[in-house]
């Protein structure tokens, strides 16, 4: 699934692992979730939401 | 949201999981090593201390059996599922690799009949498949 954390991510010149602390997952994780090769539970995506302020399908874009 | 909480959780209390699991899992060889060997080396084959010793093994590896649960309950959702990847590969090796063996023997074809080298041989397989998931999320 493609999304926008990475460009979310450095709007706000935050590292993986500033992103990652912030929604309580490894640095692997947010990695692997922004080169699309994992999809994250929808606990994370709600946190990544309310981060960003955003709706889930305004991060996430569905194939 | 409880999923939330559990990771939050989780992540406060990193070292503790896999320190308990280690624990658990070196319990668990002990009670097999004292299962296996006791008879011939420590009680002289009395069966009330073998049992004593197969119902400790049991016991402990229930626990172990709990322990891996929570752990994996407890890591994060990537690491989660590169160990739920892992297990379900060692399963289909261990389901294979196990019919095919006893399908050989069976038909007399298997030479040595050592069981341990299939737990090693699950071992192998588990730790290569971790290797390979996290190569794979990399």
């Amino acid at each position: 699934m493609k999304n926008r954390l990475k460009d979310l991510r450095t709007e706000r010149n935050w590292t993986q692992a500033d992103l990652a602390q912030r929604i309580s997952v490894s640095r692997q994780t947010v990695n692997a979730i922004e080169k699309g090769k994992f999809d994250p539970s929808l606990p994370v995506a709600f946190r990544l939401a309310r981060l960003f302020n955003l709706k889930i399908e305004e991060i996430f874009i569905d194939d | 949201m409880q999923a939330q909480d559990q990771t939050g959780d989780s992540h406060q209390d990193s070292t503790a999981g896999p320190a308990r699991l280690a624990l658990w899992t070196l319990a668990w060889v002990a009670t097999f090593a004292l299962a296996t060997f006791g008879p011939n080396f420590l009680w002289d084959s009395q069966p009330v201390a073998s049992w004593a010793a197969v119902a400790a093994n049991l016991a402990v590896g229930i626990g172990w059996i709990v322990a891996h649960a929570r752990f994996l309950r407890g890591i994060d959702e990537l690491q989660r599922k590169i160990m739920q990847d892992a297990l379900a590969v060692t399963l289909g090796v261990g389901y294979v690799v196990g019919f095919a063996y006893v399908a050989a023997d069976q038909a007399d074809l298997i030479a040595f009949d050592d069981a341990g080298i299939s737990s090693a041989l699950l071992a192998v397989v588990y730790v290569t498949a971790i290797a390979v998931g996290n190569l794979r999320y990399r």
